[in-house]
């Protein structure tokens, strides 16, 4: 069974009197531990696909099945806990609260699972250092470079070791060393802990990291490539 | 999420926005003094009623007299004798804590030189300390007294040395009460066929002077007085008017209506009731009147006085009641500002698993915190007017009315009050704070994360 399943999902939005088809039946089969990388333009629904696979958007039609569960027929409160426990997200613009410190910030999760502070600040730690910030873990985002902010957010996406982390263009605004770096990292991250990581960009320099490339042109899966470079 | 980790959440959430927050606060501790100082203005004048009223009499005592009614008068069947089974009907009245029937004599009394009239009340012995009697010197009578008796703090005063050629117009010094403990006090009667009989009375205790109610009067045991009663009585009338001496303040009581009537002796000439409380007290009083007594207690006249403090506290209360409406009003404003700000923020905290009910508690909290802080810090500004009325306003007013150094306390806040305070500010911020919560948690992550 794979971990993550999309059958014949639809999403449809209206925009003023008009209707646009972002996802247009989309099938997709995501096994446990695997990286997959969605490459396509912008306006082709790959950021949509990401959201209604972690749950953050329902689907016009279709089914979105985690480890055996309807996610789309969840209620709220249910499908919070799922992403409290399994879930990692990356974001483009890194995403982080500015008012909290890089490891107040990695913490976030925790703190929403009820983990005494002891703990949390314990297992934060050790993500930052993962990611090599245990240097910064007393700065406010605003005092660290984009890269380092996109660690960070990586820190947080990993720190309550989810099953799966959804990743949307999380090297959009990075530079290409920079791009080269974090990939290698994350890489080499998920794989060590058996991960399953959704990853999706419009640079085919970062999907080709991943174990498999899917395209998506107009709400649609058009191909498939094996990737898996690697940087070792 | 865990309570400590909510409120430094709420706490440093506040305190990005100093000057805003500060502002918002500011306005609940305007709204909580403004409330607090009106209260205590309204509780102060009650306090210091009762206070001035308490120094006249006892508000948890009544005096219960027999009613009189001349005979062929409308109502005469409805008089209510004090006997002895109306004292024991009294003392089955709810609240009532003790009760003594008390018979009065008055008669002309020697302390060495000195002579003068005083009043002579007997009361059972065993029920002095209950009805609130409190010796300053000496002691209060007890059961195995005799010709023992107590004297009030006054008394001293109504007796003088008539070779003494001080004027009369001018007022006396007033004397020394102790010059009374453990001497012999002479105490001469006379019944209405002449016949004289000097009593020894040996004064035992001095009865402190923080009620005037008894300060003029000389207490003694009833079964003695009871005795002297009736002697007085043979002759069917009673004891001989009391000169009234110029420059003297003598109380004066009046003399029984049914002087007409033969008295008997075993009616009382009044009973004293304590009972649990002022409340009480007034509802006692009015069930005694209901049943055909006369009843008169000082919790009476406080009745009036309260309605107007209430009317009082219920203006003023309403002016602080809309100025923490405003306060109010502004913690919900900064509290959507606040959302609008944070949109972004409550969106990643949702991704990352916020649930509905975080979201609200967090702002909850934020809006509460508000209300607390604004409320405690009220609470201490309030005590500060509050002081302030009371040493210079107060101390103005007490001067005028009781002389220098007498301070009037016009603002009194109990503790009641200042749980109360807080108790409200917190439910004010936390209802503020409500609706921008309600806000936050429909807020979509999705979009949010697009825009914000």
């Amino acid at each position: 069974m794979p971990l993550l399943e999309l059958r014949n999902v639809v999403k449809k939005y209206r925009v003023g009197r008009e209707v646009i088809t972002a996802l247009n039946g989309v099938d997709l089969a995501v096994e446990a531990g695997e990286f997959i990388a969605i490459l396509g333009t912008s306006g082709s629904g790959k950021t949509t696909l990401l959201n209604v696979a972690a749950g953050l958007e329902k689907p016009t039609r279709g089914e979105v099945i985690f480890r055996g569960v309807v996610l789309n027929k969840l209620k709220e409160w249910q499908k919070v806990a799922f992403r409290r426990k399994q879930m990692g997200f990356i974001f483009q613009s890194y995403n982080l609260i500015p008012a909290l410190t890089a490891q107040e910030n990695v913490a976030m999760p925790l703190l929403f699972d009820n983990v005494p502070p002891r703990e949390r600040n314990r297992r934060a730690a050790k993500a930052l250092k993962h990611m090599g910030l245990q240097d910064r873990s007393k700065h406010k985002p605003t005092e660290m470079s984009g890269g380092q902010q996109q660690r960070v957010a990586i820190a947080r996406a990993l720190v309550h070791q989810p099953r799966i982390i959804f990743a949307d263009e999380l090297t959009g605004n990075l530079d290409s060393q920079t791009t080269y770096e974090i990939m290698c990292s994350l890489q080499a991250t998920v794989r060590e802990q058996g991960q399953t990581l959704l990853l999706v960009t419009h640079d085919r320099d970062v999907a080709r990291f991943a174990d498999r490339i899917i395209f998506m042109v107009d709400g649609k899966i058009v191909s498939e490539e094996r990737g898996g470079f690697n940087h070792v | 999420m865990k309570s400590y980790d909510l409120l430094s959440l709420a706490y440093r959430n506040l305190w990005r926005r100093k000057g805003r927050t500060i502002l918002t606060v500011l306005g609940v501790v305007i709204g909580t003094t403004a409330i607090v100082v009106m209260l205590s203005l309204g509780i102060g004048l009650v306090d210091s009623q009762k206070k001035q009223m308490e120094q006249w009499g006892s508000l948890n005592m009544i005096r219960v007299h027999q009613s009189y009614s001349f005979p062929g008068e409308p109502g005469e069947e409805q008089q209510r004798l004090l006997t002895d089974e109306a004292i024991e009907e009294i003392k089955a009245i709810e609240g009532v804590v003790a009760v003594s029937p008390a018979y009065e004599v008055s008669g002309e009394a020697k302390l060495g030189k000195k002579v003068g009239y005083i009043q002579l009340v007997g009361i059972d012995p065993a029920m002095m300390e209950m009805l609130e009697f409190k010796a300053a010197h000496g002691r209060l009578l007890t059961a195995g007294d005799k010709f023992n008796v107590v004297a009030g703090s006054w008394v001293i005063n109504n007796l003088w040395d008539p070779n003494d050629t001080l004027d009369r117009w001018e007022e006396p010094p007033q004397g020394d009460p102790l010059e009374l403990l453990n001497k012999r006090l002479s105490l001469t009667l006379m019944n209405a066929r002449q016949q004289k009989r000097i009593y020894s009375l040996n004064v035992v205790g001095i009865l402190s002077d923080d009620s005037m109610e008894n300060a003029n009067t000389v207490f003694g045991p009833l079964a003695e007085i009871k005795k002297m009663r009736a002697f007085v009585e043979q002759g069917g009338q009673s004891s001989p008017d009391i000169p009234v001496f110029p420059g003297v303040d003598v109380e004066v009581k009046e003399p029984p209506r049914s002087r007409q009537r033969q008295q008997q002796v075993d009616q009382y000439s009044f009973a004293l009731v304590r009972t649990a409380d002022v409340a009480l007290t007034r509802s006692i009083s009015q069930e005694l009147r209901d049943r055909g007594f006369n009843a008169y207690s000082m919790a009476d006249s406080l009745e009036g006085i309260e309605d107007v403090a209430r009317q009082m506290q219920a203006v003023l209360g309403g002016i602080g009641a809309i100025t923490l409406l405003v306060a109010a009003i502004g913690i919900t404003n900064t509290m959507v500002m606040s959302i609008y700000e944070r949109t972004r923020e409550i969106a990643i905290m949702k991704v990352v698993g916020a649930s509905f009910a975080d979201i609200r508690t967090m702002f909850l909290a934020e809006s509460s915190l508000i209300g607390i802080i604004g409320g405690i810090i009220g609470i201490g500004l309030s005590y500060l007017i509050s002081y302030l009325l009371n040493t210079y306003i107060g101390a103005a007013i007490g001067a005028g009315m009781g002389g220098e150094g007498t301070v009037l306390q016009v603002s009194l806040i109990p503790p009641w009050l200042v749980f109360f305070a807080v108790a409200f500010s917190m439910a004010i911020g936390l209802i503020s704070g409500l609706y921008p919560a309600n806000r936050a948690i429909r807020l979509d992550p999705i979009t949010a994360m697009r825009h914000g």
